[in-house]
């Protein structure tokens, strides 16, 4: 029968939303203020490992074999029935008071499926839904009944009855774990057939003493009640916690069932129980393998505890070594952190390495998450907690501290990161150790302001560190005395330091719970973060090695904050990515999913959280790149534009495609980076460990490398050896072609050229950055091979008549640019102007030309090429490279200042194109004009264009070189083989270049028409390519090409804007 | 406490740094107590300890922070350097890496912590090189001959485990302007020494400022302290998140 009181607390729990255990709020809610996602706070609310995740929930009463009654929640995981009352019942009520208000609730159970042997039905009351559930330990039986509607209870019971039946399996390691319990030996003698056959190993105490007077301690009643209270209430696995459960562990736990106790209100319990063998596999595996941790575990082994007697032996120092070492390769992200030495040997003394192992991991994972991590952030965010916490709490003593500039944490640092354990004697620090497993983090915030709280007077009598730590030492050493050592009244003088401190921690501090503490964490994480963050970058920048001296200060701190940057961001949204992949797939592991992919994304992504990965593979070099540099952004982003549209892409479809709540590109709103050539010799070069990835200091010596050196023979040089494959101080034809490439690829979106240089070519076209390069590039090529030396020396003669080839090379060039931007609208007004600049160009270079090669030798070249002879391989060395970039004035220029200021560092932050959300062409855009360059330039899509095509003129420079070069293998008359070629017209092994070469010889014939087609605006492939024919230099014909194209009749406005939107 | 003595007396902050396990909780041990303990615990955080040093002119009251060694502690130290006017930079003459890391530390103090901070460089554990034989009785003490340091140590005399050799540190130091000690916690050799040039080298100044009238106790307020180099430290404590305290 319920008793009306009951009925009341019923209703109330149905009613008042406060009752409702997290979790369920934050279904309803969908998300929480304070980060936690509901299955964490289930989690952590029930001590499941981080597998479970909350799949029902169920207003229910539990009613328990001894009489007690509770309503609560009976909530279902994967492989847990869990229950908490939500208030206490009025048999109850009464005792529960006692406990802090904020403590856990009064009531609950964290059931694992396995231990359930059978579920029955009840039909006692039809309008009555209720389960009797028998577990493991067959003496019990628990009653729930639910308080829902039917189709919710059936619901509800459907779902428990398949997952437990999928839990069967686990029954092997059930009684593995039962059997190793020490509550279990001590309830049945030894005698019950799954039960411990030999007293289960209880630490290392049970061979060298525990530490205290047990008979003080009084540990033998202790023990007494706790048989009592697990012959009633289950043990292990199937206990039920209930009121006495708590005030049991407050007065101090029996040190045989210590162990087993943290373990379970820990629930590390759990961990063991699913992965029995982790452990020892763990040790398998990696025995005799060493790491840094390894050894720093060595040399601390002989100084944890050192003064416990068990630590004096093999036995305690192979197993503390064991322990630490193979939590080190199980989490080699934290790995071994001094304090855990400690904290592990002290487990020790109570549990055995399995069960430690697990504790080790629960504590580093739930209970102090981030102290013992590489950055300690936990530990100081704690430290900035705890200040604010005295700050509220005690303002008096706060003020005081401040003024006397005592800084706290040095004293309370070491109370928290080994909780308390060399602070405290032994016996007080365990004490404390109950607690602070059976109630969280709060416990060891709720101790340290109590200390703080009674010390209070003499604290504020105190005016620096030392004596305010010899204060608190002091405190420490007297905590068994009495606290009222003059009073009158006996019992009170009974009262030791110790229950006193324990008394004003839970009752004075009862309002620090463990939301308090996650909310003051979250609104501390941020600057704490900052602040290790800073630390950390300025102790790397110091240690960047020498290479990094030749780069400004503030441009390395640019290096460290775009490397990591990028570094992190870039695995956040793969991350995210993956997740929205694993979303679409299944929808209904969404909720797990998220949960588990939340976690690992907000671990994720600070340096202050510790170390992930600290190694840029290419992709990342190239979006670090990107930000960096202009010409690292690739023109027509793959994902979003196809690539020979430019900028005529619908904006609609564009706009609509990055509305989509997650952006699925690899790149995220950055601007997607180019993949060169370059970019792969780049990072190919900085790569010294050949570890296919950089470090920050590989990016920094490489960038040192480029940036750093301010004489251009240097700069010339380090270009020279990026294509010098073999380092044998020769570069190739393959080469000198890719050394075009890659010149036209930096500049393709402009650079700084000097205000005098390649004016006039800048006049006659309007403004124009690339332009003048171009003409340099292609004279560039033309100069390589005629100043190249044959690789043998035989061919010697024929090196006179390699320019011809050359020139026609370049005319096959003009043609070639121009063919593929047959689509793009020319006026026959400006045809005209390219003739007329067509001389003007050719008298430029010569005047430019100090080594005066360009008209006199051209001409007179008129045989075999061979430059496209393969028979006649041919090199250029480092002082023919020099000499013929110093025989250019843009190219000199740009060799001397243009190739290292085409990479932004921090000069200005607002100028470089690393910002978020600016896509690749508008940041492109926003760059040139803040270099100055362009302003007038207009629009990008002209840019665009100018930059395909210097880009297609080198690349089709390559084509004809490496088709020619088939020919001429084919032919072996190399003068004719172009003739000969057109004649043979061998159809299945013509290409399309073949058939360009074959335009460009007819070309002349057709000229007329095709200048006809274009007037009329028709796209006539053909006719395209022959408007430019007969155009002497290739720099002319992408001069023009590029000009052509700034008519306003592009479509790139659009884009832009369209970018800006999103 | 510190009473009767005519001479003046003031208190110094002294920050011990240094890579794990190179003997700096010795060092501080031995200065203090005139003790050494083979398995002293790590430093978890910062230890806190006094110890006077008499002068011919004046007592300097030493307050010792020693620091936690090990690579993940160092986010920590600036908690601990704070306003130090004082610091041993602690490597093992043993281990070629601990030498690295002081200079790591060398350059962090000369960046972050108070301007004008006396700095010793201290090679530990000199019992374990060859040098140690005898020195314990005659204090030839740093002879700058760096013999052990060449040629495999190890297989030429067995009892030496030096890998840094007298001249390079002490070419560091030189150049870094730092005061330079070999010493062994073990035996005691030239512990004292190391302090009481620290304490020689304090300017007069300095301890003007803190020391003031009567007795150190009450004048070693951190009032005099902040006025002085304490604003500098104050935002290089803020920047490493401890800035709670200083507003």
């Amino acid at each position: 029968m319920l008793s009306l009181s009951s009925l009341i607390s019923k209703a109330s729990s149905l009613i008042d939303p406060n009752i409702l255990p997290p979790s369920l709020l934050n279904q309803v809610n969908g998300s929480t203020n304070d980060g936690q996602t509901p299955a964490v706070l289930f989690r952590s609310n029930f001590r499941l490992p981080d597998s479970e995740s909350p799949l029902a929930v169920i207003p229910c009463e539990l009613s328990l074999p001894t009489g007690e009654h509770y309503f609560g929640r009976l909530h279902l995981s994967e492989s847990f029935l869990c229950f908490s009352s939500s208030a206490p019942s009025s048999v109850s009520g009464a005792s529960s008071s006692s406990s802090s208000t904020a403590g856990p609730p009064s009531c609950g159970f964290t059931l694992p499926l396995v231990a359930i042997r059978r579920v029955e039905r009840l039909h006692s009351r039809s309008y009555l839904f209720a389960l009797a559930v028998t577990t493991w330990h067959n003496d019990q039986k628990l009653t729930l009944q639910f308080n829902s509607l039917r189709s919710t209870c059936e619901k509800f019971c459907e779902a428990l009855k398949k997952n437990l039946r999928s839990q069967m399996s686990e029954m092997k390691n059930l009684r593995m774990l039962v059997g190793s319990c020490y509550s279990e030996w001590l309830v049945t003698g030894g005698k019950s057939k799954d039960g411990a056959k030999e007293e289960p190993d209880a630490g290392l105490g049970m061979v060298w003493k525990y530490p205290g007077d047990a008979k003080k301690l009084r540990d033998r009643s202790k023990m007494r009640l706790w048989a009592e209270y697990l012959r009633e209430n289950g043990r292990n696995i199937t206990l039920i916690r209930q009121p006495t459960f708590h005030k049991l562990i407050r007065v101090g736990l029996p040190n045989r069932l210590r162990g087993e106790v943290w373990e379970l209100t820990s629930g590390s319990l759990y961990g063991r129980l699913f992965n029995p063998t982790l452990y020892t596999d763990t040790l398998t595996e990696f025995s005799g393998r060493h790491s840094l941790s390894i050894d720093e575990i060595e040399k601390d082994l002989n100084r944890s505890l050192p003064e416990y007697p068990g630590f004096q032996s093999e036995e305690g120092i192979g197993r503390l070594r064991r322990v630490l070492s193979a939590y080190s390769w199980k989490n080699p992200d934290v790995g071994y952190c001094q304090a855990m030495n400690i904290v592990v040997a002290a487990l020790l003394i109570y549990m055995s390495e399995t069960q430690a192992f697990f504790l080790l991991s629960t504590l580093c994972d739930r209970l102090v998450p981030g102290y013992y991590s590489q950055t300690m952030y936990g530990t100081l965010l704690d430290q900035r907690v705890f200040e604010s916490l005295v700050e509220k709490t005690m303002p008096i003593l706060w003020e005081h501290l401040v003024k006397s500039d005592v800084q706290l944490s040095v004293v309370s640092l070491p109370w928290f990161l080994s909780l308390f354990i060399n602070s405290m004697p032994l016996v007080f620090a365990f004490r404390v150790l109950d607690v602070f497993f059976l109630e969280g983090p709060k416990v060891l915030f709720q101790v340290g302001l109590a200390i703080l709280r009674i010390n209070g007077e003499e604290l504020l009598d105190v005016t620096d560190d030392g004596a305010f730590i010899s204060c608190l030492k002091n405190y420490f050493l007297r905590l068994d005395e009495s606290a009222h050592p003059r009073s009158d009244n006996e019992k009170l003088r009974a009262v030791t330091r110790f229950q006193e401190l324990m008394v004003v921690a839970f009752r004075e501090f009862s309002g620090i719970t463990e939301q308090t503490i996650t909310d003051q964490r979250t609104r501390h994480k941020d600057s704490v973060l900052s602040s290790i963050e800073s630390f950390a970058k300025r102790t790397t920048l110091r240690n960047l090695g020498p290479e990094s001296k030749r780069l400004a200060t503030n441009d390395l701190g640019y290096i460290y904050d775009r490397f990591y940057k990028v570094l992190y961001e870039r695995q956040e949204r793969l991350a995210a990515i993956e997740l929205e992949k694993e979303r679409l797939n299944e929808k209904k592991v969404m909720s797990s999913a998220r949960s588990i992919s939340e976690k690992s994304i907000n671990e994720k992504g600070r340096i202050g959280l510790g170390p992930s990965s600290q190694l840029m593979d290419y992709d990342y070099f190239r979006e670090f790149l990107a930000g960096v540099a202009k010409w690292a952004i690739a023109d027509s982003p793959s994902q979003l534009f196809s690539p020979g549209l430019g900028g005529s892409l619908d904006p609609q479809w564009g706009s609509n495609g990055r509305k989509k709540s997650i952006n699925l590109s690899p790149w995220g709103d950055n601007a997607e980076p180019a993949d060169h050539e370059f970019m792969q010799r780049l990072f190919r070069r900085w790569d010294t460990d050949y570890r296919s990835g950089l470090s920050l200091q590989d990016v920094v010596a490489g960038l040192a490398g480029i940036k750093g050196k301010k004489d251009i023979m240097e700069s010339i040089s380090y270009f020279f050896e990026l294509y010098d494959d073999d380092g044998d101080g020769r570069v190739d034809r393959e080469g000198i072609l890719r050394i075009s490439e890659a010149l036209l690829f930096i500049t393709r979106r402009g650079w700084e050229t000097p205000p005098n240089i390649g004016d006039q070519n800048r006049n006659s076209e309007g403004k124009g950055g690339t332009d003048p390069f171009l003409g340099s590039v292609s004279g560039f090529i033309r100069r390589c091979f005629e100043y190249a030396d044959p690789d043998q020396q035989g061919k010697q003669e024929e090196v006179s008549t390699g320019v011809e080839g050359m020139d026609e090379l370049v005319d096959l060039l003009d043609l070639a640019s121009d063919d593929e931007d047959g689509d793009s609208v020319k006026s026959p007004v400006k045809e005209k102007e390219l003739k007329g600049k067509d001389k003007e160009k050719d008298e430029e270079s010569g005047e430019k030309t100090s080594l005066d090669i360009d008209a006199n030798t051209r001409p007179s070249a008129m045989s075999a090429n061979i430059a496209l002879d393969p028979a006649n391989p041919l090199h250029i060395t480092l002082p023919t490279f020099r000499m013929i970039v110093l025989a250019d004035e843009v190219l000199e220029y740009f060799f001397e200042t243009g190739f290292a200021d085409s990479i932004v560092l921090s000069t200005d932050g607002s100028k470089t194109p690393s910002g978020r959300n600016v896509s690749a062409g508008a940041s492109a855009f926003g760059n040139l004009g803040g270099g100055g360059i362009a302003g007038a330039k207009g629009l990008r899509g002209v840019l665009d264009n100018i930059v395909n095509d210097g880009m297609r003129v080198a690349q089709e420079v390559r084509r004809r070189m490496d088709e020619a070069q088939k020919e001429m293998e084919r032919n072996a008359v190399p003068g004719k083989y172009k003739e000969d070629e057109e004649e043979e017209g061998d159809a299945k092994s013509i290409m399309e270049g073949d058939r360009e070469l074959l335009k460009g010889a007819e070309a002349s014939v057709v000229d007329e028409a095709a200048k006809l087609a274009i007037k009329t605006g028709i796209p006539d492939d053909d006719g395209a390519s022959g408007t430019l024919l007969g155009s002497p230099t290739s720099s002319l014909a992408t001069t023009h090409v590029g000009e052509e194209l700034r008519t306003p009749t592009t479509p790139m406005p659009t884009r832009v804007e369209f970018e800006m939107d999103k | 406490m510190a009473e009767g003595g005519p001479k003046p007396s003031s208190s110094v902050k002294l920050v011990l740094l240094g890579e794990a396990a190179v003997g700096k909780s010795s060092l501080v041990l031995r200065f203090v107590n005139d003790d050494f303990q083979e398995n002293r615990e790590p430093t978890i955080g910062a230890a806190f300890l006094t110890q006077k040093c008499n002068l011919p002119s004046r007592t300097i009251k030493f307050e010792i922070w020693d620091t936690a060694g090990q690579e993940r502690f160092a986010s920590l130290a600036p908690m601990y350097y704070r306003n130090a006017q004082s610091a041993l930079v602690v490597y093992d003459l043993t281990k070629a890496s601990s030498l690295a890391k002081a200079k790591h530390w060398v350059a962090e103090l000369q960046r972050q912590a108070s301007p004008g901070i006396v700095i010793a460089l201290v090679g530990n554990k000199l019992d374990l090189t060859s040098q140690s034989t005898g020195l314990e009785n005659s204090m030839g003490g740093l002879s700058l001959s760096a013999a052990a340091g060449d040629g495999d140590e190890e297989e030429e005399e067995e009892g030496d485990a030096r890998q840094i050799t007298t001249a390079e540190a002490k070419s560091y130091a030189d150049e870094e302007g730092l005061l330079f000690f070999e010493t062994s916690a073990k035996t005691g050799h030239n512990v004292q020494e190391v302090f009481t040039a620290i304490a020689n080298a304090i300017p007069e100044s300095t301890l003007k400022t803190r020391g003031g009238p009567g007795s150190n106790r009450a004048g070693n307020g951190t009032g005099g302290d902040t006025f002085g180099s304490g604003g500098v430290n104050l935002s290089a404590v803020g920047e490493t998140n401890k800035d709670g305290c200083a507003c």
